[in-house]
């Protein structure tokens, strides 16, 4: 999708540009009464710079290039075609924007005006404006994904979910437990490979498919790697890894899948948290689960209690039929 | 199966030297302990020396094999001993709650061996860590 999208600008570059340099005049003295038609062309060339940067960086990294984006360019591709589609696939997730939304990214965009004269205008600080301009674009990126990729997000809590990915929101992303939506709906796991690919790959973060005996050792590997980063000690590195075998090893045992995503931690101390997800059953008795001594299966029954005791925080949910989400954390200076 | 081995049983006189050389999943583990009981048979050994001072960590279902190789050995009268668990490890293992149970542990190697000479059923040679008055965290 990268060489089809670059091609077909480069095949009506200088159009494009003539046509925004005459209409932009225009626009700008409509001051906000533009017609829909006028406004079309600019959205078009704002929203293809919008998206095309994203994945211009991603081709950068030639990270997973065989991934849905990437429609493999071909001699016998029709560019007039390709730009069709294209127009339509980011007129369509134009349309999905709020007007206020699209005129201020515009402005932004194609005007060139900065956050602090737009914030100025507005009433309101540069920072929000910004902040207000990358939740924009976000949307933006994860219609146009929708659109081009002719999907129809098959739940309430994909777009969401689809949000949080790719603005990058760590934040947003555990409110609306993204991590937990990606394993049950497909739909999302798939546009989640392009929207989280975007720029460069987290250094403070790992994740680790766990479905097998081989994957409980590689997570705790991982944990005790990322978390060394930060300075623990030798012994709470120790501590951390056994904790996440433990629990790796209950996904494996209980649910057979799952992940574990561990992060680094900068506020309000450094620490390293260890979220862990399953599909699973789930546990009934969760406060049963944590007792010393309970097991369900064959073992010392020290998954859950024990890996409790090895961290400085601890938290179970579990939902009957959905799965269950450990979620633990060892602070560096905690005690 | 190719690459470095992960894990060596050694023949010396009476005793069996097993060595874990790197991190073991749980399948490996499993196999592990059957071909060492099974070797303890063929044998006919006295005496096992597990050394694990590879493992960067021993959790709970790496502590129950040792403790069951421990206890399958002794049915086939054969005492076995743990060497070269790692402080840290240890430390983990406390804090988790768990221990080797019945079967004896010693700093190293050469411990381990002197401890096989010189108790054979005997059982209080050599220390047990994480007995259950050691439960209590240190924090
Ligand atoms: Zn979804």
């Amino acid at each position: 999708m990268v060489r089809r999208v670059i091609a077909a600008r480069v095949a009506d570059a200088a159009t494009v540009d003539d046509l925004v340099q005459e209409t932009l005049v225009r626009v700008l003295a409509a001051a906000g009464r533009v017609e829909p038609g006028m406004l079309e062309p600019y959205a078009i060339v704002t929203a293809r710079n919008v998206v095309t940067s994203q994945w211009r960086e991603r081709d950068r990294h030639q990270r997973n290039q065989h991934r849905v984006v990437d429609l493999r360019p071909s001699a016998a591709v029709d560019e007039d075609l390709l730009a069709r589609e294209e127009r339509d696939a980011v007129a369509q997730a134009l349309t999905r924007l709020s007007a206020q939304e699209r005129d201020l990214l515009l402005a932004h965009e194609v005007s060139g005006r900065d956050t602090r004269s737009l914030a100025g205008e507005l009433g309101s600080t540069a920072g929000a404006v910004a902040a207000q301009l990358n939740r924009t674009r976000a949307r933006l990126r994860v219609e146009y994904l929708l659109s081009v990729e002719g999907v129809e997000p098959p739940t309430d809590r994909c777009r969401p979910v689809l949000l949080a990915l790719s603005g990058g929101d760590r934040r947003r992303q555990r409110e609306v437990d993204a991590g937990r939506h990606l394993l049950e709906c497909g739909s999302c796991a798939r546009l989640s490979q392009p929207l989280m690919e975007r720029g460069q790959p987290r250094e403070d973060e790992v994740r680790v498919r766990v479905e097998s005996d081989a994957d409980i050792v590689a997570a705790r590997q991982a944990a005790r790697e990322l978390a060394s980063r930060l300075g623990f000690s030798r012994t709470d590195l120790t501590l951390i890894a056994t904790a996440v075998s433990e629990i790796a090893r209950n996904i494996v045992r209980f649910a057979g899948s799952g992940e574990v995503l561990v992060e680094l931690l900068e506020h309000p101390h450094q620490g390293v948290r260890v979220v862990a997800r399953d599909t699973g059953p789930g546990i009934a008795d969760v406060e049963r689960a944590l007792t010393d001594g309970y097991s369900t299966y064959d073992g010392l029954g020290l998954g859950l209690p024990g890996a409790r005791r090895l961290m400085d925080e601890f938290a179970v949910v579990s939902e009957m039929g959905r799965g269950t989400t450990v979620t633990m954390t060892k602070w560096r200076t905690g005690r | 199966m190719s690459g470095p081995k992960l894990v060596s049983i050694l023949r010396q006189g009476p005793h069996l030297i097993a060595s874990i050389h790197t991190a073991l999943d749980d399948t490996e583990m499993e196999r592990f302990r059957e071909d060492l009981v099974e070797q303890i048979g063929r044998h006919r050994s006295r005496g096992v020396v597990i050394d694990v001072a590879a493992l960067d960590v021993l959790d709970s279902f790496g502590a129950r094999t040792l403790r069951t190789i421990g206890e399958m050995a002794r049915l086939r009268g054969a005492v076995t001993v743990i060497v070269g668990i790692q402080p840290d490890v240890a430390f983990a293992m406390v804090s988790l709650g768990m221990d080797t149970g019945t079967v004896a542990t010693a700093l190293d190697l050469e411990e381990g061996l002197a401890f096989l000479e010189g108790s054979g059923a005997r059982r209080s040679g050599a220390g047990r860590i994480g007995a259950p008055a050691a439960r209590a965290v240190p924090r």
